[in-house]
């Protein structure tokens, strides 16, 4: 396994100081033990030993270096994305949070199934500039294997912040890993984000703001342009797959070869699932595998164009169409004994039937009631959001049905905090397996029910749009999970 | 007259109807299913595209433009096929909003592809 002690709070500040922190020798095991599956412009990974994962996060501004990209880039310990965290069910985890930016911020562990209250998953909290605060939960014995997002949820300033840089990934290691034929592939983990280029944004003069959610030109892997992934011939990757952007949805191909699709947002699903091309919105994870299947050559990993919205006729409303990008390079290098798929992943059981079925309607208007008063903002069901009001109260241990509807005229990714739901309906086409998932895509004028179980931990949690622009917009409610935790 | 092509669920669209009629202009209300059809046949170019789409005077106007640059438009007449405000930048009106103001430009599009800015609004 992959798992090295480094029991004492360190500090990465970036590759100039990664010479300070290869002093301690626990923490050069810990770095030895990262170079499994190179990865391109990774970030450190640090991965938990004997139980606990223990780090100090620094939130703060630094020079940007994506070539074209903006002068200042939001960080977490001076890169963008910031730390890549490995964990075991079971796992404490404390990280020591510090914000040096000049605006609030706090921490959400987008997919975890965490408490949302107290210092585990809990958005409501508020670290000041200047301030620290430390997350310290565990993560439960029996949680799923998957790929998770940390990032900024300060309600008004979270898409500032994302669409600044701030992410950081976190792995939960588990029964996915130990299929042996997953095991024997090469591991990428891929945060895909977008940055607005360094002559500003001209998101505000061509009318892309907030209203649509900001977008960059400047597509990056890692924080990298066109980063390359080595494969060998007959080799097999698995490439874990995070849209960190504040709005923007990849349409994504990869020249030449069929993704595996192995795991959804939050798991595994029962078997892989053949993929020519994988659409991914804000806060949406994919694990896939890739055969080496030719015999040389280099590949794209392609962005291709996407639509926001484009069967209500809007066409890419403000945006400029372009053709596709290129945001990886496939290399082939070498020649190894091919390496099969697996047959067979993780069953994914079927949910309950429902208690109760709730309806929750997305748009825009004038007027809504919320915190900010009057004006224009994004609702659900008629408001917008408010903290200090409980718009869904659920009993724990419950199994509900929401009906999530698109009534707007352009995309939303909606996504509800520590409980994973399944797509059980949809009026577009629903996915080929039962899955995890915890951000589903609605199309202007789509509509999906997603069935969910409220399990393990009470409290108050949201739910909200993950284009993070709409999110400070209003397009978020309040969740109130009732019950006391077994 | 001012003939406006939006969708049922919009809701800043009724906004902007709203301006226009308290800048002097009559407006013909007109909800479509279909509004990418309209956009093609007015010649709006994609990347200018916004969630309602109007005519006046033989002129296409796309988006929350101010009341007072269709004015300037149908003083000058310009050699445009018309003017549009892409996107919704928050503060544009029938946009106004609480949460903030947006700087933005209206920008004139040609037949021929040109696209030039209009007006450039601080908000």
């Amino acid at each position: 396994m992959t798992t090295r002690l480094h029991r004492r709070q360190f500090l990465f500040l970036g590759m100039g100081s990664i010479a300070t922190v290869l002093a301690g020798g626990a923490v050069v095991r810990s770095m030895q033990a990262s170079s499994r599956g190179s990865r391109p412009a990774g970030a450190p990974r640090l991965s938990s030993s004997a139980g606990e994962l223990e780090l100090d996060l620094v939130a703060e501004a630094r020079a940007g270096t994506i070539p074209g990209g903006p002068a200042e880039v939001l960080t977490y310990n001076g890169r963008s994305p910031g730390p890549l965290l490995e964990v075991n069910p079971g796992d404490r985890v404390r990280i020591h949070l510090q914000n040096r930016l000049n605006q609030p911020t706090n921490l959400h562990f987008h997919g975890l199934h965490i408490p949302p209250t107290g210092s585990a998953d809990n958005v409501f909290l508020r670290v000041a500039p200047g301030g620290s605060t430390t997350y310290d939960f565990t993560i439960p014995s029996n949680h799923q294997a998957g790929l998770f997002y940390l990032h900024p949820h300060q309600h008004g300033v979270s898409a500032d912040q994302v669409f600044g840089g701030l992410a950081g990934t976190l792995i939960v290691r588990g029964a996915l890993d130990r299929i042996p034929e997953v095991a024997a592939a090469s591991e990428h983990v891929l945060v895909l984000k977008d940055f607005a280029s360094g002559s500003g944004n001209p998101g505000s003069a061509m009318g892309m703001g907030r209203m649509l959610g900001r977008e960059g030109p400047l597509l990056t892997v890692n924080g990298t342009l066109n980063p390359e992934l080595s494969i060998a011939s007959g080799g097999l990757l698995r490439l874990r797959l995070l849209n960190a952007s504040n709005a923007r949805i990849y349409q994504l191909a990869l020249e030449g070869h069929t993704m595996q699709l192995i795991a959804t947002d939050g798991g595994a699903i029962a078997k892989p699932e053949p993929l020519e091309e994988l659409l991914l919105a804000p806060g949406e994870r994919a694990d896939v595998l890739v055969q080496g299947n030719q015999r040389g050559g280099s590949y794209s990993l392609q962005a291709l164009p996407y639509q926001p919205s484009g069967h209500m006729g809007m066409g890419a409303m403000g945006r400029p169409a372009g053709s596709g990008s290129t945001l990886a390079t496939l290399r082939y290098s070498g020649a190894v004994k091919p390496l099969a798929l697996p047959m067979a992943l993780i069953p994914v059981p079927e949910m309950p039937a429902p208690e109760r079925t709730r309806r929750f309607v997305m748009g825009h208007a004038m007027g809504g009631m919320g915190s900010h008063g009057m004006g224009m903002g994004f609702q659900i069901n008629g408001a917008s959001f408010d903290p200090n009001r409980i718009d869904t109260r659920v009993e724990l241990g419950s199994t509900e049905d929401w009906v999530i509807v698109n009534n707007d005229v352009m995309d939303h990714p909606f996504h509800l905090h520590t409980n994973s739901f399944q797509i059980v309906n949809s009026s577009e086409q629903l996915p080929a397996q039962r899955a995890w998932k915890d951000t589903i895509l609605l199309r202007a004028g789509q509509e999906a029910t997603i069935r969910v179980r409220f399990q393990d931990f009470p409290g108050r949690t949201v739910y909200h749009c993950h284009n993070l622009d709409h999110e400070d917009l209003g397009l978020m409610g309040v969740l109130q999970i009732d019950g006391k935790p077994s | 007259m001012v003939t406006a092509y939006r969708t049922a669920s919009c809701g800043c669209c009724k906004g902007w109807l709203q301006h226009m009629r308290a800048n002097g202009f009559q407006v013909r209300d007109v909800v479509v299913a279909d509004l990418g059809a309209i956009k093609r046949r007015l010649g709006i170019p994609a990347q200018l595209s916004s969630c309602h789409t109007a005519q006046v005077a033989g002129y296409a106007l796309e988006g929350h433009i101010p009341a007072s640059d269709i004015k300037q438009l149908l003083r000058k007449r310009p050699a445009v096929v018309g003017i549009a405000l892409p996107g919704m930048p928050l503060g544009s009106p029938g946009m106004e909003s609480a949460y903030g103001k947006e700087p933005f430009t209206v920008m004139s599009f040609t037949r021929g592809g040109s696209v030039q800015p209009f007006s450039a609004h601080r908000s």
